[in-house]
């Protein structure tokens, strides 16, 4: 603080002074009696320019002692009592002067005091104005006080909560040594504002704070404290420092602002108090926002829904409405239907008793012909041997008329018994009665009969006669010998009959394997094509020319179609107007039973007739070729090993019909190979193969673990029953089969596909947990195997198929990886779909590796009994469905080998198990070596290690993004820093899809992008791109 | 002359749209415009444009106008543990499935300043799974993921964050997880140990791994019927069969093309299970 009292001017001093000397020199150098005492006045009032009240004083001192001095010095004048009386007089006068302007001063000094005080007053409350916050407020406060009243340094603490915080410092030279916080009552601060007084320090003792500048410091020499209260409350304190003495006018000051500062300062937190209220309330007022906003949000969805009921119940209303209206009309139909089943009813009725007459009639009928039969033939009989008596004539006593007359009986009889005969056979055939009696035929003997019978004939009629059988043609036939006769013998006779030149031809050839045709050519008048049909109509001819040369009942023909149906064969005509005809009787070899089952047969027509067909004998048709069936998950496959071509197809058309779709193989190796590739539901397997064995067949189809659970049913001429049944055959059938027979073999073997029993594997050593999960799983359709140990395990998936596994980590004999390393290694074991199922917590590591062979891993726990019967269910189910996919997938695997990626090493930086499965089978399935690293910090690991192991360094990396620990653009930029590998290519897999964030990649580093979800091509192309060969 | 029916301040609204997609690739077209819109209208008085052309004006020549115009379009208010009951039925049902997996993913989609997340997070540790999970916690806002990542809240908001963790069956207090400093409460560092924060659009992006639940509620109400499926759809790819779905109390499956994916697993809490596809 500047001292006032030194701002006077040293003139004003010397001007005292000099004033002072020169009066008491002039009163000197006068007698008295020279009032020059008079003038000591003028000094006094000079005095009262100074600032200092003891100036007067001192000056009205000095000047008595002046004028005792000068009435001593003067040299005489006056009378010496009147100098004397003069001189107290002017000392008197002369105090009296001090004693006013004393006064002036002291209150031109209190003015100033007043004034100071006020103008400071003034000018803080300027500074107090506006609306400044704490802080500024405080600074702007300080800033003031302490400039006004010269206090070198200090500091102003404001009222925080409880206690007092810093809020302003100036001056200091180490600010931070000043506490940020006082307590209530702590040190003189705390105390001043507790008690609201100014605490003065003078002087300071050691150890305080210093002041400094930038050019030394020092410590205070004078210290005030000062709050600011308001209605009692203290508001701030404020300390200051001072260079020299504190100035009670500061401490007045201080205590004067006290007030308005205290004011400030509550005014400033109350601002700031209501700004935070502010602030709470519009974000309270943000918030209900945002809730009456998803109010809306939901109330215009509750809009839509209750429109949408809306519509759905008129179109409700409306379906009902149409609902009645075809109810309505399905009554209606009922009624009719109704009466249309009572009209059936009775017309059924009304047939049956038809029925029941025409059986009657027809019983009638045979009954009549049986008994007709014989009363018919008899007498004719007996006409027949008298007419041949007299024919013969052995007498001769008959003229050659009489003789001719005989003759003619004779004929005219035979023909009748024959007529008599054809028709008794016609209605045995008809009624269903003809006996066959099968038996073993010599086709050489019955050539022979035939041949001696119409040589005769023939020759009378100047025709030719060959009569001949082919070298395949079988020397035994097994039939009625009487009935093929009787066949033969009328067509070898019509032949003859219609032939008037050339000849007569018959032949017996092999057609196919299994039959033989006789085959009765003529060169006679033919047959007109629209009486083809005819002539097989019983009593009818072609043309119906009668006479003599055409003599014959027309029957025929039509009972030997019967008879040729009967015998398990047909007959077939080829024949041209004027050229000749060319009949052909068609029978098995193997006899009738078989027949229809066998040959390539045209089935009879309701009427009865066998449509006519070319006579080109055709092989039967190529078994079809081996193709690869691509059947859907609900097609069942049946596989035939069957060398016998037409047995095979006779099979085939009865699986088809069933159902089934159907493979055909010829040898016992092609039947080992489809059923192999195919997976059949069902086998029929013939045991008599032209390679091997059947048996042998069935046994390395049993012990295949591909094949072993598809069900095998045996047919076979000789009986290896007891055989094929231990060998594993699901069923047997001898052959001949019959039609009825394998329609329950293959419904059987359907039926047994289609429940196919699920199996399951349990491997588990706790024996009471084993127990739970066999329960677990209970159910019609699965079988539950459960095993303890890891031996156990992998001898049951030696022998035996399952559809699924479920694997506790912990075995006594082997660790459940171990166990899953060995299965998918080697190949003599079945590795079926894998269901981990532990009470072991697995770390990552672990749970990745067991990634790769098992499809899920599951943790005992509460829920786990659900989930295991989830994807256990999972498997069971999609069993079937999976594995075409797999094989196609396997197909195309092996298609896929791609030369530029052959061999490349890409590290693959990724933590999702399920990426990491799709590109690794990716990758390998185009013979890409493929590494994993889980997150950045990984990646850089492996990176490493290739540099300190001389392993192989990846020729590409394919960087996802977002990961643990470091994320994939880090890793990347990390990467680049390396000058080894700032060439090396680094893809990166980013699940985002704007132009920035793609950009982002490529300024971390990244040589390029692709985006997900991935397009496998475009990686790939991606890839070679960047990994040129 | 403008054509009868046409609202210019609609037009204007989908221009200042287009126009901030165009330039900065953040895609609102998709969002529920009447919602948009009127904090859209808010924005305008707080920039003092008179107009949404107005403000595009300012969104496309300002970036700065831009990074402060965003949170108004997206942050939405949340809370620690908001619906209590929503934790507390993943506590009680949810978790002792998740228990059966040896490692879990937990995606967060539009966690926005990070509540939802540490709800989450806790609740895990409480549960025993924190250790084996990896939390993927992913917002269209930087701004926002940075405080989600600092991971500080106002003090004043905590007594109901309180609250809400207890009646969620909270084991013990929510103050064991957080220090209180000045008026701010900060919460663990080692609870983001397992968390991944990182930018995704659910408009634009991609799904990025397979997850066991994903939380993401009051976020979908946000959008327009189509993006909602969109987003359904990320998270329908995204999830394990018998994965959880969650969504906020006023959302629902219902309307989208996804329905058939999810079965109902609580109907009061909107929890949803992936089915077997």
């Amino acid at each position: 603080m500047r001292d006032k009292r030194s701002d006077t001017p040293i003139g004003l001093y010397a001007a005292v002074t000099v004033s002072l000397i020169a009066v008491f020199w002039a009163d000197v150098s006068t007698p008295l009696g020279f009032a020059v005492w008079v003038f000591y006045i003028v000094p006094v009032i000079l005095t009262v320019f100074l600032a200092r009240p003891s100036a007067p004083v001192i000056a009205g001192v000095v000047v008595s002692a002046a004028l005792i001095v000068g009435y001593y010095v003067s040299s005489p004048g006056v009378q010496p009592l009147t100098a004397q009386m003069n001189r107290v007089i002017a000392i008197i006068t002369v105090f009296v002067v001090a004693f006013i302007v004393l006064q002036t001063i002291r209150s031109r000094l209190a003015v100033e005091r007043q004034d100071w005080l006020q103008t400071g007053h003034a000018r803080l409350t300027g500074k107090l104005s506006g609306e400044q916050r704490e802080e500024e407020l405080a600074e702007s406060i300080l800033g003031f006080i302490g400039a006004y009243v010269e206090s070198m340094g200090g500091a102003i603490f404001l009222d925080f909560a409880t206690s007092w915080k810093r809020a302003a410092v100036y001056g200091c030279d180490q600010p931070d040594s000043i506490p940020e916080y006082i307590q209530a009552g702590q040190g003189l601060l705390g105390q001043a504002a507790q008690e609201n007084r100014i605490i003065v320090v003078d002087p300071v003792p050691d150890g305080y704070l210093t002041i400094g500048s930038a050019l030394g410091s020092t410590k205070p020499r004078g210290l005030v404290i000062a709050p600011f209260a308001i209605d009692g409350v203290t508001k701030g304190v404020v300390e200051l420092g001072f260079f020299g003495a504190v100035d009670d006018r500061v401490t007045e000051f201080l205590a004067r602002i006290s007030d308005p500062v205290a004011v400030a300062i509550r005014s400033a937190q109350y601002r700031a108090k209501v700004q935070n209220l502010l602030e709470e309330t519009q974000r309270q007022a943000g918030e209900l926002q945002a809730q009456s906003e998803e109010l809306r949000v939901s109330n215009e969805e509750i809009e839509e829904q209750s429109r949408a009921l809306k519509d759905s119940h008129t179109r409700l209303e409306q379906q009902q409405a149409e609902l009645e209206q075809t109810n309505a009309q399905l009554e209606s139909q009922a009624d009719a239907l109704e009466t249309q089943k009572n009209n059936l009813l009775l017309s059924q009725s009304t047939l049956e008793a038809q029925k029941r007459e025409l059986e009657r009639a027809s019983g009638y009928k045979s009954q009549f012909l049986a008994n007709m039969s014989h009363e018919l033939r008899t007498p004719l009989n007996s006409s027949l041997i008298l007419a041949k008596l007299l024919a013969d004539n052995r007498q001769g006593n008959l003229t050659a008329e009489q003789v001719k007359y005989a003759r003619t009986i004779l004929s005219a009889g035979s023909d009748l018994l024959n007529l008599i005969n054809d028709v008794l056979d016609l209605s045995k055939v008809e009624a269903g009665r003809l006996e066959l009696r099968i038996a073993d035929v010599s086709v050489k003997n019955l050539l022979r009969d035939l041949q001696v019978t119409f040589e005769p004939l023939a020759k009378e009629k100047q025709l030719a006669l060959r009569i001949s059988a082919d070298s395949a043609a079988p020397v035994i036939l097994r039939t009625d010998g009487q009935r093929l006769e009787q066949v033969l013998r009328n067509l070898l006779s019509n032949a003859v009959k219609f032939t008037e030149r050339g000849e007569v031809e018959l032949t017996v050839r092999v057609p196919s394997a299994d039959t033989v045709a006789f085959t009765v050519r003529d060169t006679g008048i033919g047959i007109a094509e629209d009486a083809q049909e005819a002539v097989f109509q019983p009593f009818r001819q072609a043309g119906q020319r009668t006479g003599p040369d055409h003599a014959g009942t027309g029957l025929g023909l039509s009972i030997s179609r019967e008879l040729a149906r009967v015998l398990g064969g047909q007959i077939l005509l080829e024949t041209e107007l004027g050229r000749g005809s060319s009949f052909t009787l068609v029978l098995p070899v193997a006899g009738p039973e078989l027949g229809r089952a066998h040959a390539q047969i045209a089935p009879i027509d309701a009427n009865g007739h066998a449509p006519i067909r070319d006579l080109k004998i055709t092989e039967p048709a190529e078994t079809a070729p081996l193709v690869r069936i691509a059947h859907g998950p609900d097609t069942r496959v049946l596989l035939v090993i069957e060398d016998d071509k037409s047995f095979a197809t006779v099979i085939a058309d009865l699986a088809r019909e069933i159902g089934f779709e159907v493979l055909i193989a010829g040898t016992g190796q092609e039947g080992l190979t489809l059923a192999a590739q195919q997976s059949p539901h069902c086998i029929v397997l013939d045991l008599g193969l032209p390679d091997v064995t059947g048996l042998s067949v069935l046994d390395r189809l049993k012990k295949s673990p591909a094949t072993r659970h598809i069900p095998v049913h045996v047919v076979s001429g000789s009986d290896y029953m007891e055989i094929a049944y231990p060998l594993g055959a699901a069923g047997y059938a001898l052959k001949p089969v019959k039609r009825e027979q394998l329609v329950k073999a293959l419904s059987e073997l359907e039926r047994q596909s289609a429940r196919r029993n699920r199996r399951v594997l349990l491997v588990e050593d706790n024996a009471i947990q084993l127990e739970s999960l066999c329960r677990l799983f209970e159910a019609p359709e699965v079988t539950t195997v459960p095993v303890r140990s890891a031996a156990e395990c992998l001898e049951k998936l030696k022998a035996e198929t399952f559809d699924c596994m479920v694997l506790d980590l912990n075995l006594p004999d082997s660790s459940g990886f171990s166990l899953l390393e060995t299965l998918s290694q080697e190949p003599a074991y079945s590795f079926p779909p894998v269901i981990v199922y532990t009470g072991r917590d697995l770390s990552g590591a672990e749970d990745e590796k067991l990634r790769r062979y098992a499809k899920s891993v599951i943790l005992k726990g509460a829920k786990s009994p659900e989930r295991l019967l989830d994807e256990v269910s999972l498997f069971l189910h999609q069993v079937v469905a999976t594995m075409p996919a797999e094989k196609q997938a396997m197909l195309q695997r092996a298609r896929s080998r791609d030369a530029s990626l052959e061999g490349k090493r890409v590290l693959i930086v990724e933590d999702d198990v399920r990426n990491i499965f799709a590109l690794t089978s990716v990758l390998e399935a185009h013979g890409v070596v493929p590494s994993v690293a889980r997150n950045g910090r990984e990646a850089l690991a492996m990176l490493e290690a290739t540099r300190t192991e001389a392993r192989q360094f990846p020729d590409l990396v394919l960087m996802d993004i977002m990961m643990p620990e470091m994320d994939g653009l880090t890793a990347t930029r990390e990467i680049r820093k390396q000058p080894a590998w700032k060439k090396l290519p680094i893809i990166v897999l980013t699940a985002k899809a704007t132009r920035n964030d793609q950009a982002e990649s490529l300024q971390a580093g990244a040589s390029d992008y692709i985006a997900k979800p991935l397009d496998v091509d475009k990686l790939l192309s991606l890839m070679r791109v960047w990994m040129p060969r | 002359m403008s054509k009868r029916g046409v609202n210019i301040e609609d037009v204007e609204f989908h221009l200042l749209l287009e126009a901030i997609f165009q330039v900065y690739d953040h895609d609102f077209r998709g969002y529920a415009l009447a919602s948009l819109k009127r904090r859209a209208t808010q924005a305008l008085a707080k920039f003092e444009c008179a107009t949404f052309s107005a403000l595009q004006d300012r969104v496309l020549r300002e970036p700065e106008t831009m990074r402060r115009l965003l949170p108004l379009f997206t942050i939405g208010v949340s809370d620690l543990f908001r619906d209590p009951d929503y934790f507390r039925k993943i506590r009680e049902d949810v978790v002792p499935h998740l228990q059966t997996y040896p490692s879990l993913k937990v995606w967060v989609a539009g966690c926005s300043t990070g509540e939802e997340l540490y709800s989450l997070v806790i609740l895990f540790r409480e549960a025993g799974l924190e250790r084996r999970t990896v939390f993927y916690a992913t917002d269209i806002n930087n701004e926002a993921l940075a405080i989600a990542e600092a991971g500080a809240y106002a003090m004043d908001r905590v007594a109901g964050f309180t609250q809400n963790h207890q009646r969620s069956g909270g084991t013990c207090s929510l103050s064991d997880y957080y220090t209180a400093q000045y008026d701010r409460a900060l919460f663990q560092r080692t609870l983001r140990d397992r968390v991944v924060f990182s930018k995704h659009s659910l408009v634009s992006d991609a799904v990025f791994a397979e997850m066991n639940l994903v939380s993401c509620r009051n976020v979908l109400i946000y959008f327009e019927r189509s993006l909602q499926d969109r987003a359904i759809g990320l998270f329908r790819d995204s999830l394990m069969p018998g994965g959880f779905l969650g969504l906020g109390s006023r959302e629902s499956l219902r309307f989208s093309t996804h329905d058939d994916a999810f079965s109902e697993f609580s109907r009061e809490q909107r929890l949803f299970r992936r089915v077997a596809a």
